[in-house]
């Protein structure tokens, strides 16, 4: 494995260098945030300021979430005639940010000419609240990595802790099966394998071989956390519509309060929404404050479209998003009477 | 097609009878359930009927929120492949369709409360012959408790 800090360096060499040669307007990386275990998304617009970008296992946000917003279309033919032209960016990409960004050009949301995509072959993010929850009352004034990738952490009383890598790997991340960008301009360290291909689908067989009383009841009793605070939604890079239908009131789908029915309904319709583009980043459960495992749903539904159908999201850019395309063929057991 | 029902007559007056929502598409469904009526055959009147324009007009949503507000079973019907009057709405619905109810059944919602099927507009028997298959599958199973809204 290449240590953090090689890439770190290689990355704002490669910033710097897009930025100075005007190769891009804006660069999107990571910055050091105010605790150790958290960064910042940074926008970049100046070549010297290139040093800023860090690179480190808590680099976990999905930056292809702030793509669709810098290139929204002019609202009318008025607007189009004095817009200023879009510009072009730089972002660095996980494996799954990568695959955010083939399925945000699927759906015409950002021109691939206009992307500098810096790939960084990702062995996995860390969870800050499991690297919290392990140090439990001590609170970690900085944090590094060891040869092997296990986090250091010194704590307060100036004590230095090693949490084995393993522990506490964020969740999306062990089940990821796709840790190389799939497209990329750059290539910073060397492809990474996959580390399991079938956790996903332990983790959804697990679920499922309950009955589904016990399902519904594990359901309802997860969601009875959720405060409706829409942060899952926000972070999602592919929730990128402009007219939500969580925002219409006229007519109001979905009830604002934390009703456990219309929670219910918003995290189904939610997951529903994923269908075929979910790229299994783990964005939504992140963001969620009440630790909500945001992706039960949305894990299934990934999982179902890969055998109904044989289609992964953000897997090919010339690919037709999976529910704007449709075949004869198409599977129809699920009918009463077919 | 001059199959006698029988139409059950609720136990007491105020028992729980099912309650299911039907999502009938213009061109084909609404036809084939018109064609029943008028063909006068019997099938139970648990079933209410809303006539959308196409099957690919259907929302998820809407079917949630039928769940929602009390139905006990939502039915959607559509043209058979292929019969669409706007040519793919049916198809692209399909494919919605069958990862709806993929969603539900993993969240613990029983398969038979959402219902899919094709009826064209000259099967008025097909089409009483699923509504029966339906309200039967419903009573069966009870009301619906999950994702009811209580006022």
């Amino acid at each position: 494995m290449i240590a953090s800090h090689e890439i770190e360096t290689r990355l704002r060499e490669a910033a710097e260098g897009l930025l100075r040669d005007k190769k891009v307007d804006i660069f999107l990386g990571y910055e050091k945030a105010s605790f150790p275990f958290r960064t910042s998304p940074l926008f970049l617009s100046a070549a010297e300021k290139a040093r800023r970008l860090v690179w480190n296992p808590f680099c976990s946000a999905n930056l292809a979430v702030y793509l669709p917003r810098l290139f929204k279309a002019p609202a009318d033919a008025r607007a189009a005639k004095v817009a200023p032209p879009p510009p072009t960016v730089g972002v660095v990409v996980k494996g799954c940010d990568a695959r955010s960004v083939i399925a945000l050009i699927q759906e015409r949301q950002v021109p691939r000419d206009k992307l500098v995509l810096v790939g960084v072959a990702c062995p996995g993010m860390m969870d800050a609240r499991k690297a919290e929850r392990a140090l439990g009352d001590r609170e970690a004034l900085g944090a590094g990595e060891d040869a092997q990738g296990n986090l250091r952490a010194v704590v307060e009383d100036g004590t230095e802790v090693t949490l084995r890598r393993e522990d506490i790997l964020a969740d999306a991340c062990l089940e990821c099966r796709s840790p190389t960008p799939s497209i990329h301009d750059v290539l910073l360290g060397a492809p990474v394998e996959a580390r399991e291909t079938d956790a996903a689908r332990r983790r959804t067989a697990e679920f499922e071989s309950k009955p589904a009383d016990v399902r519904w009841a594990r359901l309802q009793q997860a969601l009875a956390k959720c405060i409706r605070c829409n942060a899952c939604r926000q972070a999602c890079p592919m929730c990128y519509c402009k007219d939500c239908l969580l925002d219409q009131t006229r007519p109001r789908w979905i009830g604002a309060g934390t009703d456990i029915s219309d929670v219910t309904l918003y995290h189904l319709v939610r997951a529903f929404h994923m269908a075929g583009r979910c790229t299994e980043c783990g964005a939504c459960a992140r963001a969620c404050p009440m630790g909500i495992d945001a992706r039960l749903l949305v894990r299934k539904l990934s999982l179902e479209v890969e055998d109904l159908f044989g289609y992964r999201a953000g897997a090919a850019v010339d690919a037709a998003p999976l529910l704007s395309a449709f075949s004869m063929d198409d599977p129809q057991e699920f009918l009463t009477e077919p | 097609m001059s199959q006698t029902v029988t139409v059950r007559e609720p136990a007491s007056p105020g028992a729980w009878e099912p309650k299911v929502v039907a999502f009938l598409c213009n061109w084909c469904s609404y036809a084939g359930a018109d064609l029943a009526g008028v063909s006068r055959i019997q099938y139970p009147p648990n079933v209410r009927i809303i006539r959308v324009p196409c099957s690919g007009r259907i929302n998820p949503a809407f079917l949630l929120r039928a769940l929602q507000n009390g139905a006990d079973a939502v039915l959607v019907s559509g043209c058979h492949p292929g019969d669409c009057h706007y040519i793919s709405g049916n198809l692209a619905a399909r494919r919605k369709f069958a990862l709806l109810k993929d969603l539900l059944q993993y969240a613990g919602i029983e398969p038979e409360r959402v219902q899919f099927t094709w009826v064209s507009a000259s099967e008025g028997g097909r089409f009483a012959a699923i509504v029966e298959k339906v309200v039967e599958q419903v009573r069966k199973l009870g009301p619906n408790r999950k994702l009811v809204k209580s006022p």
